[in-house]
């Protein structure tokens, strides 16, 4: 019957040709949209968490705590020790952020000072990787690189002297700092109000030998899918830490992008349903259009003793070749163009930089799911069926004698 | 001896946009196994009517039809259905292969609806060809077969199913009379060696020589018999 209903669907040529096309080229879109969908998920999944690890460690309640000194993870060695053990693989450096004042001679700023520590993951992402000139600040020099902007608003250069202000804390509270590079941030208004210091300058500042959280860097976390890990990593700190802290995945410390980043799936879902449904309308329309070409063959097959459902089952048969078969070229064509994109690709230049503010590497790789796939040939097989439904009840209902005497 | 098909006063209204239409006007009508029989009557004389209510392609408006004993007018569609797979042979008058299948694939395409495994449907397919001598032509499509051999290929379609009776409306319709009276030979042929039952219509009264049993119909009435030596 599969195959009667093959050499049915491709006798009229034409029309089919145009359907089983239209569903080809729905499955390759779709196909290329779930596949730069997934390069740009991952590569913001990655951006993001290179710039905020997966996980935090913080001092319980943190949000919540106005001081600056309640907020700080004073047993800083003990607790990194502890992360480090529970998590032997994993990389975990300290962050210091200091509210503070900054000046250059004539102007001044109230700015986030970040202490980071030399060998990090974070002093490479928010320095090396963004520097415009200069170099990073160099430990136990009183160094600082500044956000361009916020370099421009102080009126100092590189060799420039600036002025840090912290008072009340439990360091030094103020010292004088040489600018030893210039940040070109992605975003602007963090660029207006940062500057970067080694970690041990920033401590002696404002809190020695403290912090304000631990970033956990997992190993080899590439895609969003590998997130269980994330989760499971989760679960071992809490057991592993004392009370009084609180372990945050890098959902938790930024909802706001991790919402973006999940409403991703139901958005292309959406998309995927809307274009199957406009092919669906043209295989309704062409499997409707054969079958009223065929009501006195309809009424032969019936009067040899064809049942209804039968005839409603060839009718659907049909229409599962039809779009399978354009849905299987598809499905070969998008594949190999995501194979392609799959070894990198970027957006044309100017939607490159602009996408970049959000997030979005400027070279991504294609990149889809097992399920995707699945569901795009779920989808085409619900859009079979569902556009036989009409035709396969019409001819259902047809009557063998009228179809018979009918004359085309 | 049993009739394989009998028709009791039957009668059959068409009524369409609120014409009602009388095309059979109690027809009383037995067919024994075995037997070669002819319905002859003019175009409009109920001919097919006549012979769509005794294979259960409708229904009649009045009066009943057995088909070997079981009563079949009362049925629902999905045993008529039924019937038609593993009982009835139809031939009709043109038009009656799938055109995307084979001389071969069509000759078995009954067997293929009853479910009969492709090896034994092929045999018995080829088997039926054979017997209408349309062999060689197994694999053409009917569209590189003429009206005639399209025809055959037609009867050896019900003759591969071996049903209890087939039922032809004007198989020759469409054909010259020669090849009309060739196709009847065939049927006729199969009759006698095989003893298979026919019924066939025709509004062609040279067809009607040699046919032993000639029932004439006339607007829906049977109005004459008549039963001649072979
Ligand atoms: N579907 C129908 N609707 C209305 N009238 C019909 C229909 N089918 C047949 N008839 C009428 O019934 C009568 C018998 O038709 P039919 O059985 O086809 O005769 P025959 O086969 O002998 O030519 C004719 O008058 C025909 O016009
Ligand atoms: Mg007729």
């Amino acid at each position: 019957m599969w195959s009667l209903a093959w050499k049915n669907v491709w006798r009229g040529g034409g029309r089919s040709l145009v359907t089983a096309g239209a569903v080809a080229a729905v499955v390759t879109l779709i196909l290329l949209m779930y596949g730069f969908a997934g390069g740009a998920t991952n590569g913001m999944f990655q951006n993001l968490t290179r710039s905020t690890g997966h996980l935090v460690v913080r001092v319980k309640g943190y949000d919540r705590i106005e001081e600056f000194d309640q907020r700080l993870l004073y047993d800083l060695e003990d607790l990194k020790a502890s992360v480090q053990r529970t998590l032997p693989d994993a990389d975990v450096e300290a962050v210091l952020e200091v509210p503070a004042l900054l000046a250059g001679t004539s102007r001044s700023r109230g700015v986030v000072l970040m202490g980071l520590e030399p060998d990090g993951h974070l002093m490479q992402e928010m320095v090396d990787r963004y520097l415009a000139e200069g170099q990073r600040p160099q430990p136990g020099r009183w160094q600082a690189a500044l956000g361009q902007a916020l370099a421009r608003a102080l009126r100092v250069k590189i060799g420039d002297e600036a002025y840090a202000f912290a008072p009340g804390t439990d360091g030094l509270g103020a010292g004088a700092f040489e600018v030893s590079g210039l940040i070109d941030l992605p975003e602007s208004n963090l660029e207006a109000r940062t500057a970067v210091l080694d970690l041990a300058d920033a401590q002696a500042l404002a809190a020695p030998d403290a912090a304000s959280r631990i970033v956990v860097f997992l190993p080899d976390l590439k895609t969003l899918s590998q997130e269980k890990r994330i989760d499971e990593a989760k679960a071992q700190l809490t057991a592993a830490l004392p009370e009084g802290y609180e372990v945050l995945t890098w959902r938790e410390a930024q909802p706001a992008l991790a919402a973006i980043l999940d409403l991703m799936t139901p958005m292309l879902l959406i998309y995927a349903a809307l274009f199957f449904g406009l092919a669906g309308l043209l295989v309704v329309n062409t499997v409707y259009l054969s079958l009223v070409e065929r009501i006195r063959e309809f009424g032969i097959i019936i009067a040899l003793g064809a049942d209804r459902w039968k005839v409603m089952r060839m009718v659907t048969l049909e229409s599962l070749v039809l779009v399978l078969s354009g849905a299987l070229v598809g499905g070969v064509l998008g594949g190999a163009l995501l194979y392609r994109g799959a070894q990198g690709f970027s957006l044309p230049g100017p939607l490159a930089q602009q996408y970049a503010e959000f997030g979005l590497p400027v070279v991504m790789y294609a990149s889809v799911t097992p399920t995707q796939v699945v569901s795009v040939f779920v989808f085409a097989v619900l859009t079979a069926i569902a556009s036989a439904l009409w035709p396969a009840w019409l001819t259902g209902r047809l009557e063998p004698v009228e179809a018979i005497r009918h004359v085309a | 001896m049993e009739p394989i098909v009998r028709a009791r006063q039957l009668e059959k209204v068409y009524r369409s946009d609120g014409i009602a239409t009388p095309a059979l006007r109690g027809v009383d009508l037995e067919i024994y196994p075995g037997e070669f029989t002819a319905i002859a009557g003019p175009s409009g004389s109920g001919k097919s009517t006549l012979l769509h209510l005794l294979g259960g392609l409708d229904r009649p408006s009045a009066g009943e039809v057995w088909l070997e004993g079981e009563r079949v007018d009362d049925k629902n569609a999905t045993w008529h259905a039924r019937l038609r797979l593993w009982k009835v042979g139809f031939v009709f008058q043109a038009y009656n292969l799938i055109p995307v299948l084979t001389a071969l694939e069509n000759a078995a395409f009954v067997l293929e609806l009853r479910g009969v495994p492709p090896a034994e449907r092929k045999k018995r397919a080829l088997d039926a060809l054979a017997e209408l001598e349309m062999q060689d032509y197994a694999a053409r499509r009917p569209n590189q077969l003429s009206g005639g051999q399209q025809q055959r290929v037609a009867v050896a379609r019900a003759l591969a199913a071996e049903p209890a009776v087939i039922l032809a409306d004007e198989p020759t319709a469409n054909l010259d009379s020669k090849t009309g009276r060739a196709l009847i030979e065939y049927m006729k042929r199969l009759n006698r060696e095989k003893g298979l039952t026919f019924l066939f219509s025709t509004h062609d009264p040279r067809l009607l020589e040699h046919v032993r049993r000639i029932v004439h119909l006339e607007d829906g009435r049977v109005v004459g018999e008549e039963v001649r030596e072979a």
